[in-house]
């Protein structure tokens, strides 16, 4: 009976060199997802490399074998040995290998844990197996209950929510601040990158107009054409925040450049509407009274390194619950994935007593060349009745057995006492 | 009957209130939708129990203190189904249920009968306590949109989000739903509050004679009106407005706890 399996390796398991070289391009993996597949190692395959993880999935009778097989031809191509790479794997079968499966699709043993590009990853995987006629039922069973689960972690789970880096815990801020960042003016004072990367996350949220002010003038007018913004003279923009929503500073300067007083007056003028200070400079360009005002709002980079710490900590309590739903989920596949191990077998009982009943039913007819069309449809259906009757039995029992796990007992048995030919059999020409 | 009636929605509300803040510190999604099914479940009963005991009495349940406080959680249930499935902020619910749940148990104190002249009778009188009571029942919500918009300010400025930072709405949502409860509720207090005048002076003899409760509903008319008004004009908005809405509730209560405690012209 073949084995599900996964072996692999990951950001925990080995350094990034040796993931780096066994991260192959798609022509290669489809190379070697052929050559396996015809060299019958594996009845099913697929590959998943990505720059953390190098995984292979499969449905094999040995997966020690297939899992040695793979490494060695994934290694070969740049000349890592079998004997390097093997300390390093980690090899899971059966319950445990889909419990992985659906891990690493729901980015639970991702390294920023919850990222999303992983779920693409592992769908670009499949569908490259896919292309390569490496994928069977048991695969294409367990990566669509992999996406379900990811998918359900996702929209159950707060695992993939709050930001995990500075620009977009400053997005998420403002959000939690204003609600929609729709129209809401930005003022950038310093052309520094981060200022700018964070200016283009609020940008891409819907936050508009953007002013640019710099002491040195060209580069604000380039920054504010680079940002379809407009440049505002150095001197002008304490002035220019009592029309702003948010201002991101990344000056050089050494000393603060935005004093309270002037953003005190500036929020009169606004009538109190709120304003959110990003202070990416360090030292730090805003003074720290600022944040004591009233409906002011002042991060710098301690403060957002704290809220993506804090935000790290939310996905992990999160985390936990996904895991016990990926639990759940497993459970439930194993069932199914044990129920589609008894189908070949049914299937080839029902195609074996189909020809007999189709032959037998034949010969009997040739010797009534005077029967009705109806005595044909009489013996037709007796036939079948008697065809299903018999099958009845058997097909029960063998679903049963699913239940307790004795199904490749009754598999085996069910096939000699029918005189089935094996699935391997099938397999060959 | 109506007793059992009542004691089986104060116990879907009690066990409502558990849940959703169970809700607000764990976030488990089953409990929002088992927190809104109890909270309808509780208000499905306690409309049957009003249903039954104006049947019962053959009038409005508006002729006690505790029928009437009774109304205003009714409605302010109602309001905080709707207004959460309107804003979509989840964890109302850890903030109005429990207002609601500590004037649910206070009701048994409250059960001195509302003064019945010849005047009082008069079916705009009705008017006049229904609508007053619609009033508080929308400024429950905005007490709750205040203590929610306090709380998610003071994560935002003391820059180290706590979990209710992760659960609450942003501060501009909490702003415009204090500001919606307050222009829906100041509205029917005020003519709830004038008819209540009118008829004063038409059953004492003059509008201004003394009675607590009316007094007390004075000072809490003027903080709300201070706080629209302010709002209006543009002064007041976020923090200085949640303030007033809390000091308006605080006066809220101790409008109703005169009504209970302090012999008056409403009272006899």
């Amino acid at each position: 009976m073949a084995t599900l399996f996964v072996a692999g390796m990951n950001h925990r398991s080995a350094g990034v060199e040796l993931r780096e070289q066994l991260a192959l391009e798609e022509d290669k993996l489809r190379g070697i997802l052929a050559d396996l597949n015809d060299r019958g190692l594996c009845t099913e395959m697929m590959i998943l490399s990505t720059c953390n993880r190098v995984e292979v999935y499969g449905l094999a009778e040995a997966p020690g074998a297939a899992r040695a097989a793979a490494f060695r031809a994934l290694g070969a191509a740049r000349g890592v040995s079998l004997a390097q790479v093997e300390p390093l794997l980690y090899h899971k079968t059966e319950d445990e290998a889909v419990l992985h499966a659906f891990r690493v699709a729901a980015s639970l043993d991702s390294m920023i844990l919850g990222e999303p590009q992983i779920l693409g990853q592992v769908k670009d995987a499949f569908a490259l197996a896919q292309s390569c006629r490496t994928v069977g039922p048991t695969l294409h069973a367990l990566m669509t209950q992999a996406f379900s689960v990811a998918k359900r972690i996702r929209t159950e789970t707060e695992v993939g929510r709050h930001a995990v880096s500075a620009s977009y815990a400053a997005v998420e801020l403002a959000r939690k601040i204003f609600g929609s960042l729709e129209g809401k003016a930005v003022l950038l004072v310093g052309a520094g990158e981060m200022g700018e990367l964070a200016a283009r996350h609020l940008m891409e949220q819907g936050a508009m107009p953007v002013y640019v002010a710099n002491r040195t003038w060209s580069r604000a007018q380039d920054l504010a054409q680079a940002l379809s913004g407009t440049a505002v003279p150095y001197e002008q923009f304490p002035a220019t925040m009592a029309v702003v929503d948010v201002v991101i500073t990344s000056t050089a300067a050494p000393e603060p450049i935005v004093r309270a007083p002037e953003v005190d007056r500036a929020l009169h003028s606004r009538r109190h509407r709120p304003l959110f200070f990003i202070d990416l400079a360090v030292p730090r360009n805003v003074e720290p009274a600022v944040n004591d005002l009233e409906d002011a709002f002042c991060y710098d980079v301690d403060d957002l390194r704290l809220v993506v710490e804090a935000n790290l900590r939310e996905r992990q309590k999160e985390a936990q619950r996904a895991e016990a739903l990926v639990e759940r989920e497993v459970a439930k596949f194993a069932a199914r994935l044990r129920d589609l191990e008894v189908v070949p077998t049914i299937v080839s009982l029902r195609e074996k007593l189909e020809t007999i009943r189709r032959g037998e039913l034949d010969k009997a007819l040739s010797r009534l060349p005077a029967a009705t069309e109806e005595t044909r449809q009489v013996m037709e259906a007796l036939s079948q009745a008697i065809v299903n009757k018999v099958l009845h039995a058997p097909i029960v029992k063998l679903k049963d057995s699913t239940r307790d796990g004795h199904h490749a007992r009754f598999a085996e048995l069910i096939s000699e006492l029918f005189g089935l030919r094996r699935p391997r059999e099938e397999r060959e020409p | 009957m109506n007793a059992v009636l009542y004691d089986v929605a104060l116990t879907a509300y009690i066990i409502a209130t558990a849940s959703a803040l169970g809700y607000l510190l764990g976030r488990r999604e089953g409990l929002s939708r088992f927190t809104i099914l109890m909270t309808q479940t509780g208000w499905v009963f306690h409309t049957l129990a009003l249903v039954v005991r104006g049947v019962e009495l053959r009038h409005l349940p508006l002729m006690t203190l505790a029928e009437t406080v009774s109304v205003v959680i009714w409605v302010a249930v109602f309001l905080e189904l709707w207004v959460e499935r309107a804003y979509r902020v989840k964890v109302l619910g850890a903030f109005v249920l429990p207002v609601v749940l500590v004037l649910g148990l206070a009701l048994p104190t409250g059960l001195r009968v509302l003064a019945l002249t010849p005047a009082a009778s008069s079916v705009w009188v009705k008017v006049h306590v229904a609508l007053a009571l619609v009033g508080l029942a929308a400024l429950v919500l905005n007490f709750a949109a205040a203590v929610m918009y306090l709380l998610q300010e003071r994560q935002l400025k003391g820059r180290r989000p706590g979990t209710v930072y992760y659960r609450l709405p942003s501060l501009e949502t909490l702003d415009r739903l204090s500001y919606r409860t307050l222009t829906l509720g100041f509205p029917f207090l005020t003519t709830g509050l004038l008819l209540g005048v009118f008829f004063a002076g038409k059953a004492w003899g003059s509008p201004f004679a003394f009675d607590p409760l009316a007094l007390f509903s004075s000072v809490m008319w003027a903080v709300y009106a201070a706080t629209l008004s302010g709002r209006a004009a543009g002064r007041w908005r976020g923090r200085r407005a949640a303030y007033f809405a809390v000091a308006g509730f605080c006066v809220l209560l101790l409008t109703l706890g005169a009504g209970v405690m302090l012999q008056g012209k409403h009272g006899s």
